[in-house]
């Protein structure tokens, strides 16, 4: 909602401390690994938490669970993780199957939301807990975490005990260790939802150069759809324990498969329309108002009735009638700064939702005040 | 025990299964479970056969009762334990409304006037009362230089003394459990109320009374099941008239002849404290007992019965505004300050009974005089030299020592690993399981002993350390495993996770993580496992014999022989042990909150 533009100029702002970031680091110390799953099913009782997924994730690709609470994204991060085992299905890293290996023995990174740091060791003792663990000997752990602390701007904060920190510091703490023993696959459990607005954005756009530099493969966890768009290189959407789509967050936004993904990604206008005829690729559809538009159609659908998404902020707003709009009658008028979020209803009763950009000297619209709306072809996308 | 392994599709190989079931946390409970059903639950059985064993089943308990003397004994029972309960309640409620509402230092010291004397052992308390009330005791005294009395009148050995003794021995129990029914209370509720309009009266009535029900049923109940099995107050404070049922037991354990007849007076305790335990269990959830959150997620059973509650509350509330409404306007004249200076009134009451016999005790542990007098003419270390360099007294010291440290050594080892078993595991029926760990606590001591002597006898153990050591360990499981329980818990199960997910095997995490998380509460523990049988008397006063004496052995033994200030030395021993004992336990409680 607005984040992705606002984050796009925070990133190209942040760009020289990026690169120093980078240079830091001269090599790529790890490749990631890919992960498949295939078919994996987790129930608890009769319900399906995970329900025959499958997916592929290639190496060094930031990839992220998207879906509502109870979606089952947990649990397949859970599953892969090896904190619950799999009741049917199986896992592979590099090809190998996992599933049976014991969680200690995958050799993963992880984030945590709650960061789960160790209270009874210090930051530095917290970061070289995973070299601790794989018997790295004292002086290159040393320098492994000296190095990882510099990385996540945690020198100074090296003998402090986790509870003197704030959340975001801790947060970068959970990450160092996540990534200090250069793990090539790295979970991460909605590790940002923990934080404030503001902390959260800076620390997503840390996490995103921070897999550009070490190249592992992230596995990412979360409800927050605008995190999802703006870090992932694909977005698997998950409901009901079952992924629904997956695809790069452009074409997720864009394209969505179904209501669900269309509404859960995004705000959405999903229109009922029935469709009047069909020429070539462009269909001419009506809706409950009577407002006749044209949508770009695939080729499945060409007679009855089929729901159209419009994106709010697709849909073009002005004060006097034109040839091709429709009138809406203003609900609620809300001013969110750079943006207008409309609500209005068509004359059919159908809700819509507008955003566009602040209107230069005009007056905010207010309810009951009467607007002309209109959308071209390549604003909708008819679902199936 | 392999309930979590049903239902998964077995598409793996044998071995990995077999490997996963030896994992399985359930197992951990294997050897308390093993341990309770050999020394604990086969005596009671064995116990209850015994009973029964007469010329018909019922012959031995058609013989108890046709004596008038136990008869009459079990209804004198029931009226002193409901009185002491009633009296608990009465005097308990205040005084937990005063903790709660102090703040600071003052709430800390409230607090530890009443949580030392919990942890004192009940015969040094009631020595204490012995002390206090004799003849050349402190009330005495007070009473003939205020002129009430023209000479010292004999203040014990009646009813009067028997419900105060144990009124005064069990208030620490009835105040925290209603205390921590006050403490889990919303703050907000009471203000919610009172911006309502309710005045502190009518806010306190139907608010904070209702709220605060469940956990006043629970003191009521826990209080009144403890009472039942009381044996040592009643058998120092009273007198020939106030036999209470568990004496007859300890009295004729020693005949032969009354073999069979003694079981079934064993049989009756049990079953009444055991009916009175199910009812209450029924009503307020066995919980209550240790005072914990249910571990299983609610049952579609508890919701139907929430149903039923309501039906039952609108009742209460209704019965409530028909007698309490008239009520409150009529206190509601008196001004606001009455109901707080009410609760400072009595609690400051419960804190005096509470404190002042070990005050008393303790300042004549330093007496010059060669008999029990207070106040004490002068001051001397004569007693403490006594006591040290009396070789009865030391070996039974040394003797308790090491009895002590052996049975918290078998508390805490068996009862760490149920606790994890009972908190990790995913098994059925962890409720009942919690249930058979906890119910030591509530099975009288005096039938426990007389089940475990028999048992003892068989395996000649009377008289060994081990055996005595293992007995009063009985007692200190469920301490351990509630405590235990509870700091299992508050261990965060993803800073488990992210040992293991960051290489370290379970033993690691075990050793890295989840062990120092509960630490505090292991420590705790064991004090307390340590504490319960360094106190233990009336086991002990089974199982031991005339060579293995243990320090409250003793005590009993001169405290009914004669009464001198070598006593005394001892409680103020014992009572500086508890004191070191929660100072160390202090910051370790209070980290352990903070973390959770």
């Amino acid at each position: 909602m607005g984040e992705p533009a606002a984050l796009r100029a925070m990133r190209s702002g942040d760009a020289s401390a990026r690169m120093s970031l980078t240079g830091r680091l001269r090599e790529r110390d790890a490749i990631g690994s890919s992960i498949a799953v295939r078919e994996a099913v987790k129930t608890y009782g009769s319900f399906h938490a995970v329900d025959r997924i499958s997916i592929d994730i290639e190496p060094g690709e930031f990839i992220t669970l998207l879906g509502p609470s109870g979606s089952g994204k947990t649990t397949l991060l859970n599953l892969v993780a090896g904190f619950q085992s799999l009741d049917s299905g199986e896992i592979l890293v590099d090809g190998r199957p996992v599933h049976n290996v014991p969680t200690h023995k995958r050799g993963f990174g992880m984030v945590f939301q709650s960061y789960a740091l160790f209270p009874n060791m210090t930051v530095s003792q917290n970061v070289a807990f995973p070299l601790r663990m794989a018997g790295v000997d004292r002086a290159t752990a040393d320098r492994r975490v000296a190095e990882t602390l510099e990385i996540m701007r945690l020198t100074e904060h090296a003998t402090k005990s986790p509870s003197q920190m704030s959340g975001g510091q801790q947060q970068r703490v959970a990450i160092a260790r996540a990534i200090v023993k250069r793990p090539k696959v790295v979970l991460m459990d909605e590790p940002l939802s923990a934080l404030d607005r503001r902390l959260r954005e800076s620390i997503q756009i840390e996490i995103r150069d921070l897999h550009q530099t070490i190249g592992s493969t992230i596995l990412f966890v979360t409800h927050d759809q605008g995190e999802a768009l703006t870090m992932s290189d694909r977005i698997a959407v998950l409901n009901a324990g079952r992924i629904v789509q997956i695809g790069r967050p452009l074409d997720i936004y864009r394209h969505p498969t179904d209501r669900f993904v269309a509404s859960f990604v995004g705000e959405s206008n999903l229109i009922e329309a029935e469709i009047l005829q069909k020429r070539g690729s462009t269909l001419t559809m009506k809706n409950r108002a009577g407002y006749v538009f044209s949508a770009e159609s695939r080729d499945t659908i060409d007679v009855g009735r089929a729901t159209v998404l419009v994106r709010p902020e697709r849909i073009a707003v002005s004060n006097e009638a034109a040839a091709n709009s429709a009138p809406i009658s203003v609900t609620s008028a809300i001013f969110l700064g750079e943006i207008l979020r409309i609500e209005a209803r068509m004359e059919g009763g159908e809700p819509l939702l507008i955003r566009c950009t602040d209107m230069a000297n005009r007056p905010l619209p207010a309810v009951g005040d009467r607007l002309h709306v209109s959308w071209g072809a390549a604003d909708c996308w008819v679902l199936a | 025990m392999t309930s979590a392994s049903i239902g998964v599709r077995s598409d793996r190989p044998a071995e990995l299964d077999l490997v996963r079931r030896l994992k399985d946390p359930a197992l951990l409970l294997v050897p308390a479970l093993a341990f309770l059903a050999f020394i604990y639950l086969l005596p009671l059985i064995d116990l209850i056969r015994i009973s029964l064993s007469g010329p018909t089943w019922s012959s031995y308990f058609q013989r108890a009762f046709a004596i008038p003397l136990y008869w009459d004994s079990l209804v004198r029972t029931m009226q002193i334990s409901v009185t002491v309960a009633g009296l608990c309640l009465l005097f308990g409620y205040p005084t937990a409304l005063l903790i709660h509402r102090s703040r600071g230092i003052v709430q800390v010291l409230i607090a530890t006037t009443i949580v030392l004397p919990y942890f004192i052992a009940i015969l040094i308390r009631t020595y204490a009362w012995m002390v206090l009330l004799g003849r050349n005791g402190p009330v005495n005294k007070l009473l003939v230089s205020l002129g009430i009395l023209s000479e010292p009148v004999q203040l014990l050995f009646n009813r009067g003394t028997v419900l105060l003794g144990m009124t005064a021995v069990l208030l620490p129990l009835m105040v925290l459990t209603i205390y921590s029914s006050v403490a889990r209370l919303d703050q907000s509720l009471t203000r919610a109320a009172l911006a309502s309009g309710a005045g502190p009266l009518a806010a306190f009535w139907r608010v904070l009374l209702p709220l605060t029900l469940p956990g006043m049923g629970a003191g009521f109940l826990l209080v009144f099941v403890a009472a039942i099995g009381f044996f040592i107050t009643p058998t120092l404070l009273g007198g020939p008239g106030d036999q209470m049922f568990a004496m007859h037991i300890t009295q004729q354990a020693d005949s032969v002849t009354s073999e069979g007849f003694l079981q079934a007076l064993g049989v009756v305790l049990l079953t009444i404290t055991l009916a009175v335990v199910a009812v209450a269990g029924r009503f307020l959830g066995f919980e209550f007992i240790w005072g914990g959150r249910k571990l299983t997620e609610a049952t579609p059973k508890a919701t139907e019965r929430r149903a039923a509650d309501v039906g039952r509350r609108s009742f209460g509330a209704w019965l409530a505004d028909l007698i309490g409404w008239p009520l409150l306007r009529l206190f509601g004249r008196l001004p606001a300050s009455c109901g707080t200076w009410t609760i400072r009134l009595m609690g400051g009451l419960v804190i005096a009974v509470l404190i002042l016999p070990i005050i008393v005790v303790m300042i004549i542990s330093f007496s010059s005089a060669s008999y029990l007098t207070f106040p004490p003419p002068g001051f001397s270390l004569r007693w403490y030299e006594q006591f040290f360099s009396d070789s009865n007294w030391m070996r039974a010291f040394w003797t308790s020592l090491i009895v002590a440290a052996m049975s918290a050594g078998i508390a805490i080892v068996l009862g760490t690993s149920a606790a994890l078993g009972i908190v990790r595991s995913r098994i059925r029926g962890k409720s009942a399981i919690m249930l058979l760990l906890v119910s030591p606590i509530i099975v009288p001591p005096v039938v426990l002993g007389l089940s475990l002597y028999s048992l003892f006898l068989r395996f000649d153990l009377v008289g060994s350390v081990f055996g005595l050591a293992a007995a009063h360990a009985i007692g200190g499981l469920p301490i351990v495993v509630v405590i235990l329980s509870a700091a299992l818990q508050g261990v965060d199960t993803r800073l488990e996770q992210a040992a293991a997910v960051h290489g370290a095997s379970s033993l690691t995490v075990f050793r890295l993580v989840t062990l120092p998380a509960i630490m505090p509460g292991l420590a705790a523990a064991t004090f307390f496992a340590f504490l319960h049988s360094f106190d233990e008397l009336v086991l002990t006063l089974f199982l031991s014999s005339a060579q293995l004496k243990t320090l409250p052995l003793m005590l009993w033994g001169d405290i009914n022989y004669r009464l001198n200030p070598v006593l005394a030395v001892v409680s103020t021993l014992e009572v500086l042990l508890v004191v070191a004992g929660l100072i160390l336990a202090r910051p370790v409680l209070a980290t352990s909150r903070k973390a959770a």
